[in-house]
């Protein structure tokens, strides 16, 4: 006998959403741009606070994008700023300045849109003071739009990169099937890789990564608004894992990693 | 829930360049962990259907009760294709047709899967396929594409694999106008609002769960049904009570389910 579909489902665990984004698009228009329309959806999918980055700040313009992600934020506690950097068109400087001042606590570099080589040549200053300051780094395995291919993150870029830093916490997100050959050995190599599971589909490969990391490395994220908040959460659910587990992959993990 | 659960689109067979296990056990662990009762499950990755429907058959048999055969065809060896559909269906009992046009390098409606489709709609059953191909003419559309497929072969019944887990208004509008045209909810994206969309517009009768088992899990895939803002009775259409029509589960079978 199956077990019943959970019609009435709501998280049994305070849920954190890992991956979510807030603004506008150039490239299209999403169905959900703001604040209070994030806030009521993560309401409708029983999620308490969410890590947000701006689309704009990846696309276009870091620093006016996070200036954008702060404005769009105003006073609410529930969504988490996570700026975006560009090594080779920020100043660290003036960029760390403005995490600090607004105390914001994880990072967002996208190579593949960037065009850079995720290499210590081009980003190993930015991952001194970031190890340094304890602010861990979200990488996407790919970033698609509407005028750029989606082109992988080079896995060996990140495993040559990231084990000269072992203090910097790197998250690889936004994780798809298609890269699922590489991830999960990456993760095995690298003892500061977790991996937030948004895009994460493929049959039990949740189950897989938690037997190769542990369930203190592997973050819920909704990947939101391109994908609903729920789904995921729902899944992650059906896992079978203990309370202390749940806690921790739903959102334990994501509020050690940003010291909440 | 007291409907029953029915996953419409799952595949056989291994597909190491994205990690996909054909292992029955994994199967039916994540079947029982999504609470689905059946899974409707195809084997498309064989050039030999013949050697794609007798590993699906290797499921059916493991677990009768928890499996529906879905027969494999392909045009790439049409002196094959019926011969192997009638043995499929009239012998191993598979309950309906897929085909993959992607793998063919011509969309669904080329006149080389007619001979197929000839012999499906003498028999009055279904075919799953995508409604979309890369290779597609300028301006199709899937209205006009299943239209015209619908007219020249009235008895079928078609499944869009993935249509309803995106916000396409075009395979939207064509479940809603035309009767025997049906959406299937499996997608990587799961993108925001695509089941309530095409609840919408399609209507609740219209759209089917599936999963992409094993390249997809069902617990996530059948969760884009489950959390959506819909109603309980369109849930309960969706997740299981419109394939038992469709394929006529609770009644005299066409070909008969395994």
């Amino acid at each position: 006998m199956t077990p019943s579909v959970d019609l009435d489902f709501r998280p049994e665990v305070p849920a954190l959403d890992a991956n979510a984004a807030l603004g506008r698009r150039h490239d299209r228009r999403v169905a959900v741009d703001d604040a209070a329309g994030l806030l009521a959806e993560m309401d409708r999918a029983g999620v308490e606070r969410a890590l947000v980055y701006a689309p704009h700040a990846a696309a276009f313009d870091s620093a006016e994008g996070n200036a954008g992600l702060l404005e769009a934020i105003g006073d609410e506690s529930r969504l988490m700023p996570q700026f975006v950097c560009n090594p080779t068109f920020d100043d660290l400087d003036e960029t760390a300045a403005q995490i600090e001042a607004a105390d914001v606590r994880a990072v967002r570099m996208v190579p593949t849109l960037h065009h850079y080589p995720f290499r210590s040549w081009v980003v190993g200053e930015w991952l001194e003071w970031l190890s340094a300051r304890g602010i861990p780094l979200w990488l996407p395995a790919s970033y698609e739009t509407n005028w750029h291919d989606g082109a992988d993150l080079d896995p060996h870029a990140v495993h040559e990169t990231v084990r000269q830093f072992p203090d910097l916490t790197v998250v690889l997100c936004e994780v798809h099937y298609v890269q699922a050959s590489w991830a999960p050995p990456l993760l095995r190599s690298l003892s500061n890789l977790s991996i937030e599971v948004s895009r994460y589909v493929i049959a039990d490969g949740i189950a897989q990564l938690l037997g190769i990391v542990g369930p203190g490395r592997v973050l819920y994220g909704s990947r939101f608004p391109e994908q609903a908040i729920a789904p995921q959460l729902y899944h992650l659910h059906r896992l079978g894992l203990n309370e202390t587990d749940l806690r921790a992959v739903c959102g334990g993990n994501l509020a050690r990693l940003l010291r909440m | 829930m007291d409907t029953p659960v029915i996953d419409f689109h799952s595949h056989a067979g291994s597909w190491g360049r994205y990690g996909v296990d054909a292992d029955c056990d994994l199967y039916l662990k994540v079947m029982d962990a999504a609470g689905v009762d059946r899974t409707c499950i195809n084997c498309i990755w064989f050039g030999d259907a013949r050697r794609g429907n007798d590993l699906v058959m290797e499921y059916v048999r493991r677990a009768p009760d928890r499996f529906i055969g879905v027969a494999f065809a392909t045009p790439h060896y049409p002196e094959e294709a019926v011969k192997e559909l009638e043995r499929a269906v009239h012998q191993l009992g598979m309950a309906y047709v897929k085909i993959y046009p992607d793998y063919f390098g011509r969309p669904n409606d080329d006149p080389a899967y007619f001979p197929i489709y000839e012999w499906v709609d003498e028999q009055e059953m279904a075919v799953m396929c995508h409604a979309t191909y890369p290779f597609d003419p300028p301006g199709t559309t899937i209205q006009g594409r299943f239209t015209a497929l619908s007219d020249r072969f009235p008895n079928m019944r078609w499944v869009m694999a993935h249509t309803a887990g995106t916000l396409d208004a075009d395979a939207a509008e064509t479940a809603r106008v035309l009767p025997n045209v049906y959406m299937e909810t499996c997608s990587s994206r799961t993108a925001l609002g695509a089941t309530e969309f095409n609840v919408e517009r399609a209507g609740e009768d219209k759209v089917l769960y599936g999963s992409d088992m094993a390249l997809m899990d069902a617990r996530q895939q059948i969760a884009k049904v489950v959390t959506a803002d819909i109603s309980r009775r369109a849930k309960e259409k969706i997740l299981g009570l419109n394939a038992i029509r469709l394929l006529r589960l609770d009644g005299p079978a066409k070909g008969g389910v395994a």
